[in-house]
């Protein structure tokens, strides 16, 4: 799904390799946010490498178009840990924007298709409001609806556990493994500094970004 | 040392100014995608805000302002000149002040809520966000703004110019006894395609530049959230400089 080949950035990445196949769940730690940051603009082809390569869907990402570019976002569903919602939508126009921007769907299916999902994460807030006002976990929660509508080959979780309870978060990566295992060759990604994400988390492969190097655990 | 800084500034000016007109030129090229509903709503909230909420009161201006014009146009040239004062009205209202005022009001309104809130939307990430789900972002914030303040500067222009003209002509009528038909007379002579082109040309091209650069400095907004009135001073002083200037150029080229 994305691979990174010896992959350089201002003192950032030094040669560092990775790969994220499909049908699996992989951690990447980071040390600092600044770091998970530019992975997930790495990951999604908004920051460029100096020098090595980055494949995602099997495509080195200089090669792409920006109408190639941005199908191939669309194939990754991002988690942002703070919701990552557009403050002048309503609630339920941010779950629909990315669905809306690139299907042809009609309203009542798009409809149909958010309210089975809210019912599947268990949200239950008000709709027509905007995000604002949202606690944080109403806001991921919302964000984890916008990624899933758009039945992504990948989805990247930013630190969505941080402040959850054990009993949310139980739920949560139940909701989670659930909708990786729903398609074929789905992979999740948890991108995270706390390590303490490894207690709950039954990962395949995990690395660490440490000194700009990947390190795969056993 | 100081013409070092002098090309400098020129240049960062040059490079500014194309950046102005790429942001433009994508807008129309981006024009396709308003078939896409989300950008559609973004369009049709600009055109409500900009446009159908300052309507009222721009009318209400547009006739105060025909009032005052042609109070002072038949107090200096005498209340026997119908025709005259309808011509008069006509160069001032139709040339100058209804796209120059529609402009200025949609600086007031529009350049400081557009630069505010593109600025804050890139301070927390929101337009990354929008980026990172393969939504370009010049499709869906930018070219529906620009479009929508252009058309509205290019309405507003409208309402004000003949809210003024039956504004002036009621009053002048009702007060002075001055017959409407010699009102009429004038403004249908006056009325001539260079006028009501310039007019037309005017609105869409400062409705465009204030546009582009209210959109231009809200994006420029990066870091923290402190920068966003500083951006929205900036696009409410470039914007009024380029729309004189415009006014400027335009009227020398059309009625030189």
């Amino acid at each position: 799904m994305i691979t990174l080949e010896c992959a350089s950035l201002n003192g950032f990445l030094d040669c560092a390799s990775l790969a994220i196949s499909g049908g699996r769940a992989c951690v990447v730690l980071t040390e600092t946010e600044f770091e998970k940051n530019l992975l997930l603009r790495i990951f999604t082809g908004l920051t460029r490498l100096d020098s090595g390569k980055i494949f995602i869907f099997g495509k080195e990402v200089s090669s792409f178009s920006d109408s190639e570019l941005n199908a191939a976002r669309k194939r990754i569903g991002i988690v942002f840990n703070n919701g990552g919602l557009i403050s002048n939508l309503k609630v339920w126009e941010n779950i629909m924007l990315p669905l809306s921007y690139h299907s042809s769907l009609s309203h009542h299916d798009m409809d149909e298709k958010m309210i089975s999902i809210l019912g599947k994460i268990g949200y239950d807030d008000d709709l027509t409001i905007l995000p604002g006002p949202l606690p944080v976990f109403k806001k991921r929660l919302a964000g984890f609806a916008r990624a899933m509508l758009m039945e992504p080959d990948l989805i990247i979780y930013d630190s969505v556990f941080d402040g959850m309870s054990s009993d949310i978060r139980s739920k949560v990566l139940e909701t989670i493994t659930a909708f990786q295992h729903e398609k074929e060759g789905r992979a999740s990604l948890f991108l995270d500094m706390d390590e303490g994400l490894l207690d709950y988390i039954r990962a395949d492969s995990i690395y660490t970004l440490k000194n700009g190097k990947f390190y795969e655990r056993n | 040392m100081k013409t070092k800084r002098i090309t400098e500034s020129i240049l960062d000016t040059i490079l500014y100014l194309s950046g102005l007109f790429n942001l433009i030129l994508d807008a129309f090229k981006n024009l396709p995608s308003l078939r896409m509903n989300p950008v559609r709503t973004v369009f049709s909230r600009q055109i409500y805000f900009a446009g159908i909420e300052t309507l009222g009161k721009m009318v209400i201006i547009g006739l105060l302002v025909g009032i005052v014009i042609i109070s002072q146009i038949a107090s200096l040239i005498g209340v026997g000149r119908g025709d005259l004062i309808g011509k008069i009205l006509v160069w001032v209202v139709i040339r100058e002040l209804g796209p120059l005022f529609a402009a200025i009001v949609v600086i007031a309104r529009s350049v400081t809520a557009i630069s505010a809130e593109l600025g804050s939307m890139n301070v927390q990430g929101e337009i990354v966000s929008i980026e990172m789900m393969g939504i370009d972002p010049e499709r869906y914030l930018i070219m529906p703004r620009i479009i929508a303040l252009t058309l509205s500067a290019v309405m507003l222009t409208f309402y004000f110019e003949l809210a003024a003209i039956l504004g002036g002509i009621t009053v002048t009528s009702l007060f002075w006894g001055i017959p409407f038909e010699q009102h009429t007379t004038g403004i249908l002579s006056s009325l001539t395609i260079p006028e009501l082109s310039a007019s037309l040309v005017k609105s869409l091209l400062f409705g465009l530049v204030i546009a582009a650069v209210s959109c231009s400095q809200g994006l420029k907004v990066s870091g923290s959230i402190t920068k966003i009135p500083q951006a929205t001073t900036k696009a409410t002083m470039q914007s009024l400089f380029f729309v004189f200037i415009f006014d400027g150029i335009i009227t020398l080229i059309f009625f030189l």
